[in-house]
């Protein structure tokens, strides 16, 4: 399937939420149907998402506290870090709830 | 149901219908294996849930293989069998899989689009450009019922 060529540069005028947001949803637009992980963490949205850096990490974590996401996978790379033990590794929820954890170590609540 | 038909125009005009809501927790291979707690795909390993034993390669063998530690074998007929359940493994041009789902007691298939909902569908709705074709069908016995008491 072809891919939507990713949006505008961010403007002056637009926040880091907002830029955020329409690359998420961008990026769930063209990935939601598809089940392969290398797709979905390699689709040239997420990868935009993930060259924002630490800014779009309050709002991940964010939208971790009210579903699991996979959002998961994207972390690690933003962060450095991995607070998701071996044994729960592919478990959704237990990585969600393991992100949101290392949340509070780092003072993000 | 438009965003779906659009990405799958086999579903349009058919009797497929939504069985839940969208979730991130679980994939098509976790859901054709009855597993709703786990994203199942041979990639990389921090992020997903493999069989063990089953290499972490994106063929269509790794995922045969994957689907015989839960005791499936090939087969050749999607027809609904007594006493068997089937998964179909949808494979894209190169033979790439790209999805699986899994049989229904009444013939009819079961699939979880992706972060999307699952849907019952007939086997043939999610032909296209999106999933590919069917690559495999895979079957195993039904575990048998316990004899009637006399």
């Amino acid at each position: 399937m072809a891919t939507t060529p990713i949006g505008a540069p961010q403007t002056s005028t637009e926040t880091s939420e907002e830029r955020f947001r329409s690359l998420e949803a961008l990026w769930r637009a063209e990935t939601a149907h598809l089940s392969s992980s290398s797709k979905i963490i390699g689709h040239p949205t997420l990868r935009e998402i993930i060259r924002m850096g630490k800014a779009v990490v309050p709002f991940m974590l964010r939208d971790l506290e009210q579903q699991p996401r996979l959002w998961v996978w994207a972390l690690p790379e933003i962060t450095g870090d991995d607070p998701v033990p071996v044994s729960d590794r592919g478990d959704i929820v237990k990585m969600t709830n393991a992100w949101l954890c290392w949340a509070k170590e780092h003072g993000y609540r | 149901m438009e965003r779906l038909e659009a990405l799958f125009p086999r579903l349009r005009g058919t009797a497929y219908r939504i069985t839940s809501s969208a979730s991130d927790v679980y994939n098509c291979i976790a859901w054709a294996a009855g597993d709703t707690e786990h994203w199942w795909w041979p990639g990389d390993p921090a992020r997903t849930y493999w069989p063990l034993g089953a290499p972490r390669l994106e063929t269509l063998a790794a995922f045969r293989d994957a689907f015989a530690i839960l005791g499936y074998v090939v087969c050749e007929q999607a027809d609904l069998e007594q006493g068997f359940e089937k998964i179909a493994l949808f494979a894209d041009s190169d033979g790439t899989p790209t999805h699986a789902a899994r049989q229904l007691g009444d013939g009819t298939w079961t699939s979880k689009l992706g972060m999307s909902e699952d849907i019952q569908h007939a086997l043939e709705n999610l032909v296209g450009t999106v999933y590919g074709s069917i690559a495999q069908i895979l079957k195993r016995a039904l575990p048998s019922s316990p004899p009637e008491p006399r």
